[in-house]
């Protein structure tokens, strides 16, 4: 319990900074996984190559990651016809609250589970929630580690060039 | 460090067509601009001349066509000089995975064992199974074995009959030889039984 307050409270009062550290990733090939989705089969990474790929790294106690996937499933229901994949990578270690979360809300698109942190340590997710834009070539676009309305407007932007492109 | 080198190879035969290419285009002046440099007593002369004819890019075209059917093939190449350097035949180990049918069986994923190691676990997506399905042959595990005996362990899990969970397991004890060693893990459809079957082939 200890140890989970204070990655919490690191979490929070490190995410003003971290929103400014530069990704690693960036501009770099997104590296390709395969995942348990809570509902329907697995997904891997490297089948959507040609479509605009969003990856938001989310943890059920968080309350801006619930947000921001709410605002993911308005936006997937605009842009899906336009090539749009988006994918909610789970990362707590107890299931349990994400299972519960995956049957209450109606997000439309999967839901994935990473109980490893194979994929997480992969995107060197340092914040939550962290979302991922990757361009149809496969190519880290951009990243988004801290979400609010200001943040949510600049995705859109950056997301409509990259649907464009 | 292979695929630095494999990439250098190819972006060095991409880049040094192109300019050739690119050459004859820049020796000579554009069109239009010899249209400019032409006194204007030869213009009025003869206005047919002033509308130039687009530049034929159709050879260009399929040169670089050429180029990139040039660029695959070499890539081909060296993927194979790759795997031939990684994997040598006197220690390579292939492991396969084949599906018939598929009735009572969802294939989610397999994890595969060697010498109690575990060297693999596979996640099949919808679309790699319906692949599967469809006749195709996946090859799980490319890796290397010394000469002598050894045992691969294979857990299928998935979707068994009336939709439940179901795990099953296969084991084939093998002796490597000198030559490269291929396995074969079948997934087929037992109608007595209404169950699937789980089998592990030697080919050799």
């Amino acid at each position: 319990m200890q140890r989970l307050c204070l990655a919490l409270a690191a979490v929070t009062f490190c995410a003003p900074a971290m929103a400014d550290t530069p990704y690693p990733l960036k501009a770099h090939e997104a590296p390709d996984f395969a995942l348990h989705a809570i509902a329907g089969g697995n997904v891997r990474l490297s089948e959507h190559r040609g479509d605009v790929v969003i990856l938001s790294f989310w943890g059920s106690r968080c309350t801006p990651c619930r947000a921001q996937l709410e605002a993911l499933n308005r936006t997937l229901a605009t842009y899906r016809s336009a090539g749009l994949q988006v994918y909610g990578i789970n990362v707590d270690d107890d299931q349990t609250r994400a299972l519960a979360y995956a049957h209450g809300e109606s997000v439309t698109f999967p839901l994935l589970l990473d109980p490893e942190k194979a994929v997480s340590r992969s995107y060197q997710v340092d914040n939550l929630p962290m979302t991922l834009l990757i361009d149809r070539n496969g190519v880290v676009r951009n990243v988004i580690r801290d979400y609010n309305a200001k943040s949510e407007d600049l995705f859109l932007q950056q997301l409509r060039a990259l649907l464009n492109e | 460090m292979q695929n630095v080198v494999r990439l250098f190879l190819v972006l060095a035969c991409v880049a040094m067509p192109v300019a050739f290419a690119q050459a004859p285009l820049t020796a000579e002046p554009p069109p239009a601009a010899a249209a400019d440099a032409a006194p204007p007593a030869d213009t009025a002369a003869a206005p047919s001349d002033a509308v130039t004819p687009p530049p034929d890019t159709r050879g260009l075209d399929q040169e670089v066509q050429g180029l990139k059917k040039d660029v695959v093939d070499l890539n081909r190449e060296l993927f194979v000089l790759e795997e031939e350097l990684l994997f040598p035949a006197n220690t390579q180990v292939a492991v396969f995975l084949s599906m018939d049918v598929g009735d009572f069986f969802a294939l989610d994923s397999v994890t595969l064992k060697i010498d109690q190691k575990e060297v693999i676990n596979y996640l099949y997506t919808p679309r790699e199974v319906e692949a599967l399905l469809k006749g195709g042959v996946h090859r799980l595990y490319l890796g290397n074995l010394k000469v002598g005996k050894h045992e691969l362990v294979a857990f299928f899990s998935g979707k068994g009959p009336n939709d439940r969970d179901y795990k099953r397991g296969a084991t084939l004890k093998f002796e490597k030889g000198i030559g490269a060693k291929y396995l074969e893990l079948k997934i087929n459809d037992r109608q007595r039984k209404q169950q699937p079957e789980f089998e592990v082939k030697d080919w050799e």
